[in-house]
């Protein structure tokens, strides 16, 4: 590793590249249904509508979580110093999931058609605003009870979040209980991780968001890699650690709460990615950041093509939370001893 | 007249409230060209004086100011380019490299998306040779033994460029040729007008690398002055609590330090 971050960066970035686009193709050609490339260029109906209006927002979509979750990873597995973090470990997946269980189990009810009315106003679904709101909760609460002395303790943050994941994982399996069989579908679904069709303004606003959190924690990278020497290593040579901790903390969780609001929770993407991209490109936080943020987006939109085209055989389509997961761990194990 | 590298002002400082003082009014300064060595049993305090005087920890009382400025006062960024510091305890399980950890050594001076020029780079080489550490280069860190780890985290605070270098207890991993080397290494940085505070245990090598040694003991200093003044056995017994010969080395005068042990 003779050469400069700067320049292994854009290696990697260039590397992944075409991992992108191969993911992106793959991703527009398959499908629930077949599709005329030149018919859809040509406007013509009803492949022009299968390609700009369904996979083309589907695609991006994907791309914007799998960014998001991957980059989420990365930061938290920096700041617990923990390689078994991931974008979920403080408490956001409990309270996304509380709150997406409400909203269904309200559903009917007057509250549940105020919620609606307020999610359709922001152009979210009920489910979407309940679960963006409940992992903010969440983000408060374990960050609240994750400091003492006036200092964020990330071994305490852990601990908060992941007692708060299992009392979380425990009121939703008393909501589905007490719910309707159908509705109980509709939150184990959810659950899974599900990717929809979203309006265009979410998808812009949501990617806005993954953008500008991926550029906050690329900008903290290198403070990120000094972290490893310890809180006071890292003061030593000049780090605000506390800043430092605080923004890539509600940085990475407003990546999460967007990811999380679009598909509810898709897991192994944020654990799996960085750690890949570690195997393969060393632990400089300069070059795994955004590269993790490539290889997520190329990732997820390739496990999504696959769910879909599982639809024609299965007659419905899996959560792509489960393709990952099936996808990535024998992909991951196939790197992790190829590299040792 | 130039600023002192470090002056420390009656300072104070305990770990927390129901402890003793770790730290009860000490002073201390290191002029330019100055190596100074802060010696005596363990719990003195030597640790975090050390930490004070790089703006680790912040005194309950005192002041503590590099290059005349309040190092508490200045921004991190640019008190790490003034005071350098190697802790007892770095990191063993680090997975970057030693060329990687000695560039991190360059972090204060670096912009926003912290990405090193040649310079940089050039400076962690310079720093990784000077600790004779630049076989390990390509070699993570996790991989390297204890003294090899130790002239890594050394290039790293040769590669900072800072005016003063603190270093606590940089010697102990290290075997007798990298204890030279190393005395040698900040001796002549100490000849260019910087100057380094030293932690040390091993008092006859204290005596050789230092022009001035600080003896505390409980929090408080004992004794201050040329290695000659404050090595005497009488002095020592009394700080350390148990016998010491002191004689001087037949080449070069320097005095030996030694624990009398009766069995």
């Amino acid at each position: 590793m003779k050469r400069s971050a700067a320049v292994r960066a854009a290696i990697a970035l260039l590397a992944l590249a075409p991992l992108v686009a191969i993911a992106v193709g793959v991703g527009l050609s398959l499908g629930a249904g077949t599709l005329s490339w030149t018919a859809a260029l040509h406007g013509i109906e009803p492949d022009a509508t299968v390609l700009f209006r369904l996979r083309v927002p589907r695609v991006v979509l994907a791309a914007i979580v799998g960014a998001g979750l991957s980059v989420a990873g990365v930061a938290l597995q920096a700041l617990l110093r923990n390689p078994l973090a991931d974008p979920f470990i403080f408490g956001l997946s409990g309270g996304a999931a509380i709150g997406a269980a409400l909203s269904v189990a309200v559903t009917g009810t007057a509250l549940g058609v105020a919620g609606a009315s307020a999610a359709g106003w922001i152009g979210l679904l009920p489910t979407q605003l309940a679960a963006i709101l409940g992992s903010l909760a969440a983000a408060v609460l374990v960050f609240t009870l994750g400091r003492a002395r006036g200092r964020l303790h990330p071994e305490r943050a852990l601990l908060v979040g992941v007692v708060f994941n299992s009392f979380a994982s425990a009121v939703v399996i008393a909501l589905e209980s007490v719910l309707a069989p159908e509705k109980t579908q509709a939150v184990l679904l959810w659950l899974a991780g599900t990717l929809g069709y979203e309006p265009e303004g979410v998808l812009v606003a949501a990617g806005a968001v993954v953008l500008v959190a991926a550029a906050i924690l690329t900008a903290l990278a290198g403070r990120l890699n000094l972290l490893a020497l310890g809180d006071e290593g890292a003061a030593a040579l000049g780090v605000d650690v506390e800043a430092t901790r605080l923004l890539a903390f509600f940085a990475a969780s407003a990546a999460v709460g967007a990811a999380v609001a679009l598909t509810g929770l898709v897991g192994f993407v944020g654990l799996v990615v960085p750690h890949a991209v570690r195997l393969v490109a060393g632990p400089d936080h300069r070059v795994v950041l955004p590269a993790s943020a490539l290889g997520g987006a190329a990732f997820l939109v390739l496990a999504d093509a696959i769910a879909r085209a599982l639809f024609r055989g299965l007659g419905t389509e899996p959560p792509v939370g489960a393709v990952t997961a099936l996808l990535g761990a024998p992909l991951f194990v196939l790197l992790l001893r190829r590299r040792t | 007249m130039t600023a002192p590298l470090l002056a420390i002002e009656s300072v104070r400082y305990r770990h927390d409230a129901q402890s003793p003082e770790a730290v009860a009014g000490v002073s201390l300064r290191v002029d330019p060209g100055e190596v100074v060595g802060l010696i005596g049993p363990n719990a003195a305090g030597k640790s975090t004086l050390a930490r004070i005087a790089c703006g680790l920890l912040r005194p309950a009382a005192g002041s503590v100011r590099l290059r005349g400025d309040d190092a508490f006062a200045l921004p991190r960024r640019e008190r790490a380019r003034r005071v350098a510091f190697l802790s007892q305890d770095e990191p063993a399980d680090l997975p970057f490299t030693a060329r990687e950890v000695a560039l991190m050594g360059r972090a204060p001076h670096l912009g926003l998306w912290a990405l090193e020029a040649p310079g940089d780079r050039a400076l962690a080489e310079a720093a990784l040779a000077e600790a004779d550490a630049l076989d390990l280069a390509g070699r993570p860190v996790a991989q390297l033994s204890g003294g090899e780890r130790q002239r890594v985290f050394l290039a790293r605070a040769f590669a900072q460029d800072a005016a003063l270098l603190v270093l606590d207890e940089p010697t102990g991993a290290l075997d007798l040729a990298h204890q030279v080397l190393l005395v040698r290494a900040v001796r002549r940085r100490a000849q260019s007008g910087r100057g380094a505070l030293l932690v040390l245990h091993d008092l006859a090598l204290a005596g050789a690398a230092c022009d001035r040694l600080v003896l505390l003991r409980a929090g408080r200093l004992l004794a201050e002055g040329p290695p000659l003044e404050v090595l005497r056995p009488e002095l020592l017994g009394e700080a350390y609590g148990t016998e010491v010969d002191v004689v001087p080395d037949p080449a070069t005068g320097q005095p030996l330090v030694a624990p009398r042990i009766r069995r």
